[in-house]
């Protein structure tokens, strides 16, 4: 029975969070080069893509892209989990940075700030998230599916319109400029000095790190405490029933689940994930406007869930790469294209086809600012990409990304056998 | 059950993929192949390491840029016929200027068609030998008008290595120019915002940043000014966005108002929310009847209102800030209701609209390098950007300092004066900011007859619509005002 896969003994090796000899070392193998990657090391210099995204000017990225996998782990636990579609993520998230903002934030200017530190702004920021997530749930657990999307579209809007009353501007600052959010530092209290200072260069262990790499890392930690979080609510008492709600809700009231409790408890989460990840996006840009908080980040979940795999971290993990950062790689991949241009020869020519040059070459794509032709320039293919995608993973693949890698999988563990 | 789970998410999420196409303008982007790529090696070594005044932290060694091939060793090159001291963003040959623009966001529209100008004006340039025999590069990101994808770009282009660019001659919007303000002064970079609120002229909101011609403030001042003389009014409605844009540019209405003791009738400052029903709008401006209207708004909106308005019954006099309007407008059903009653309020001179002699250099600049690109009038605002750049960094290359550094002193060089060769007033940037702001401004009459819809800049007859009516000139009120802060100064 040792190292046969899909064979339980015991409920407890069953729902394991890492059931495999081969899922363990991969894990630990994936965070190894998560923290390593920034930094100038041999083995990691040699690992192409991982290279290439380490660099300096792809920090940047990626560090919204653990944010965004909070933000969407969360929204995973309320629509993958417990399956209520909901369209105000982006709401909850702007409810948290103005709670991290007013705990942590400088007070001055009219605005409210009480400069607490980090420990108390950043679980802050989640609770109040979580607290009008829980006001909120009433309305919304008697809804589902297109009407529930509805409801939580509203907020957004709600949340917007607040954000230019009086009392709104004394939260989110000028409707225009925004209001500036506390930064990562960590401090015991209100002291100059940070205990530990991730804004600034410095010398952590026994690296020279810049202050992009500190909120990397420091964003990296967080993200996969938050991993860990998703990860045990699947396998609790909870998780199995936001799942028996999500497969048939009456089915599991009958069975003794109580249905308005368990979408309260995955309305409070998901905002909470959702309020802690606002925090850090505000906080990472460091003042933001209040129209920040808009349906199209709210959207923006919704594609990383859908382009992902609805209901599993790591189809959440792969959505969020693709969703955050597939622009930039639209774009780095047509300056690759031109380059190969200059270089000629076969690929040279296929680039060629491509793009366009100038007003009489030929080909889809245009590098230049202004197309007054049929020609699209890649800021503009990146929203026609996008919108694709998404029409072609709900027809073809619902399962997501994760569904294409477990296909994969699963041909090869049978193979040769794989019909 | 899995089946079951998939429907329900076609049926829910059919409906929004429309909404993501268009809403996915949220992601990172970056880009720099849009510019011309001049040289490929691009070294790292500074040619000649004077800096005198260059305090260039020497920064945590940054282990991420380790691309050997990047240093070429600038000893193959001969001695440089002058010394200048360089920094980031300029090699031996090259001058890297960063434009982190709106390409694909809600300002999309005008900015490319700006940041295309700027290409076609640095072409030109390089062409003529370029700035102190460098040739002018320009890295071109697009911020997709979202404020952290701007912080991304300008980290890129602010990096202290050969990726950096010496400064930036275009930031796309006021949250986004606000929110990289502190950074430009801790980096030593200059950056032309595309935003005229009157708070950036105040050395504690935007030291680094270089609001070209003037403010919506000052604007305001001599619009209203321009509109009560010309019309014989006596009662003013004031509406426009919430925030720094419709607030600052009320501010200055009213104060023009209080001045030439027009009646404020409706004062819908911050009343106007983009995106939002603007009905209460419509009919409290209907109920007030005024003779003027002074809108801060954007085009869409100010269509959506004044059409309204105008449906049912009000024949006041408009005018408003820019970018309240757009000669595109006059191609919709509101065309003849503007050309009746809208008079264009502008920093600048318009497309092909004077006989100057930067008009001259832009339009047949814009023919040689894009003959078929529209007509507009933003390439003005490309042009004059170019040419506070172009003349800035020719100041700092006279002073023997292409340091960022260098840079930000000769912007402040109480010299320099910008020539805009008559597209706008000239400007400095050295001294109290109450001496030094522009004040003046123009007023154009809309007119249908010129205007042609789908004209080309090397169409002669080809035209926005415009007569020029009054400018560049200053209202009293505006003369007068002294400038100790922004007329508008939000919370925070």
């Amino acid at each position: 029975m040792y190292r046969r896969p899909n064979f339980y003994t015991s409920y407890e090796s069953e729902s394991q969070m890492l059931p495999t000899y081969t899922k363990k070392v991969v894990a630990l193998l994936a965070v190894s080069i998560m923290f390593l990657m920034p930094f100038s090391l041999p083995v990691i210099d040699q690992l192409p893509f991982v290279r290439f995204l380490g660099d300096g000017n792809w920090l940047r990225p990626m560090a919204t892209v653990f944010i965004f996998a909070i933000a969407a782990l969360g929204l995973n636990i309320l629509t993958g989990m417990a399956g209520q579609v909901s369209l105000g993520h982006a709401f909850f998230m702007g409810v948290g940075a103005y709670t991290g903002a007013v705990l942590g934030g400088s007070p001055g200017g009219g605005l409210w700030g009480w400069g607490l530190p980090i420990w108390i702004w950043l679980p802050g920021a989640g609770v109040g998230a979580a607290l009008v997530g829980i006001i909120v749930s009433p309305v919304a657990v008697r809804l589902r599916g297109l009407y529930l999307a509805i409801v939580t579209l509203g907020l957004v809007f709600v949340g917007i319109h607040l954000g230019n009353t009086n009392w709104g501007k004394k939260l989110a600052g000028d409707p225009g400029l925004g209001r500036d959010f506390p930064t990562y530092d960590i401090r015991l209290w209100k002291e100059d000095k940070p205990l530990v200072d991730v804004d600034n260069d410095g010398h952590w262990l026994w690296f020279d790190v810049s202050d992009t790499q500190k909120q990397y890392l420091f964003l990296g930690v967080l993200l996969l405490v938050f991993i860990l979080i998703a990860k045990n609510i699947a396998r609790t008492r909870t998780g199995r029933a936001l799942q028996a709600i999500r497969d048939r809700d009456i089915a599991a009231e009958v069975m003794g689940v109580p249905e308005f409790k368990y979408k309260m408890i995955a309305f409070a989460t998901s905002s909470f994930f959702a309020g802690v990840a606002g925090v850090l996006f505000a906080s990472l840009a460091g003042k933001l406007p209040a129209t920040q908080w808009s349906l199209v980040l709210s959207v923006e979940f919704i594609a990383i869930l859908l382009i992902g795999g609805v209901g599993t971290v790591s189809g959440v993990m792969l959505g969020t790469f693709f969703v955050v950062l597939g622009p930039n790689l639209v774009e780095q991949f047509t300056v690759w294209l031109s380059d190969r241009i200059e270089q000629g020869g076969p690929v040279g020519s296929v680039a060629d086809a491509i793009l366009t040059e100038g007003p009489d070459d030929l080909g889809p794509v245009s590098i230049a600012t202004q197309t007054p032709g049929y020609a699209l320039n890649v800021f503009d293919w990146n929203l026609v990409i996008y919108g694709v995608l998404i029409i072609v993973f709900l027809i073809f693949e619902p399962l997501g990304l994760y569904g294409i890698w477990v296909k994969v999988r699963n041909y090869w563990k049978r193979w040769p056998f794989s019909y | 059950m899995k089946k079951l789970t998939t429907r329900k998410w076609v049926k829910v999420a059919v409906p929004f993929v429309t909404l993501a196409l268009v809403a996915a303008a949220c992601g990172g982007d970056d880009d720099d192949d849009a510019a011309s790529d001049t040289t490929g090696a691009t070294g790292t070594t500074p040619s000649v390491e004077t800096t005198p005044s260059s305090d260039t932290e020497p920064e945590g060694t940054e282990p991420a840029d380790t691309e050997p091939a990047d240093t070429e060793p600038a000893d193959t090159e001969p001695a440089e016929p002058t010394e200048i001291a360089t920094d980031f963003g300029v090699t031996d040959d090259t001058i890297r200027i960063g434009l982190n623009a709106d390409l694909s966001g809600i300002f999309a529209p005008l900015v490319t068609q700006i940041v295309d100008g700027q290409e076609a004006y640095w072409e030109i340039v390089n062409e003529n030998g370029g700035i102190a025999g460098r040739q002018v590069e320009l890295v071109v990101l697009d911020n997709g008008y979202d404020v952290p994808t701007h912080l991304e770009n300008y980290e890129e282009m602010a990096a202290e290595s050969a990726d950096g660019v010496l400064m930036f001659s275009q930031s796309t919007g006021s949250p986004h120019t606000a929110a990289t303000a502190e950074a430009l002064l801790a980096d030593d970079l200059l950056a032309i915002p595309l935003s005229w609120y009157s708070g950036w002229a105040d050395p504690a909101i935007g030291e680094n940043v270089l609001e070209l011609y003037t403010s919506y403030c000052y604007e305001s001042m001599n619009g209203l000014t321009y509109l009560a003389g010309a019309n014989d009014a006596s009662t003013v409605a004031i509406i426009g966005f919430p925030g720094e844009y419709g607030q600052d540019g009320a501010a200055g209405a009213k104060l023009a108002a209080e001045a030439l003791g027009l009646e404020v009738v409706y004062d819908g400052e911050g009343a106007v929310v983009p995106g939002s029903d603007q009905t209460p709008v419509i009919t409290e401006l209907v109920n007030a009847q005024p003779d003027l209207v002074w809108a801060t708004v954007n085009p869409t909106t100010l269509a959506e209102i004044m059409g309204g308005a105008y449906a049912q019954g009000l024949r006041a006099q408009w005018s408003g800030n820019s970018p309240t309007y757009n000669f595109q407008l006059l191609a919709t059903d509101l065309g003849p209701a503007l050309d009746e009653l809208y008079t264009h309020s502008t920093y600048t001179q318009l497309w092909n609209s004077a006989d100057v002699p930067g008009m001259t250099e832009m339009v047949e600049g814009m023919r040689a390098k894009r003959p078929t690109a529209p007509v507009s009038d933003v390439y003005i605002v490309a042009w004059t950007e170019g040419y506070a750049t172009q003349q800035i960094l020719e100041k700092a290359a006279a002073n023997g300092d292409l340091t960022r550094a260098g840079v930000v002193a000769a912007a402040k060089d109480p010299d320099l004066e910008i020539d805009f060769k008559g597209l706008s007033p000239n400007q400095t940037f050295s001294g109290d900011p109450n001496d030094y702001i522009v004040r003046e401004s123009y007023m154009y009459d809309v007119d249908m007859t010129k205007f042609t819809p789908a004209g080309t800049v090397s169409d002669d007859d080809a035209g926005t619509g415009f007569t020029l009516l009054e400018g560049p000139f200053v209202s009293d009120t505006a003369a007068n005002h002294d400038f100790q802060q922004a007329c508008y100064v939000p919370e925070g």
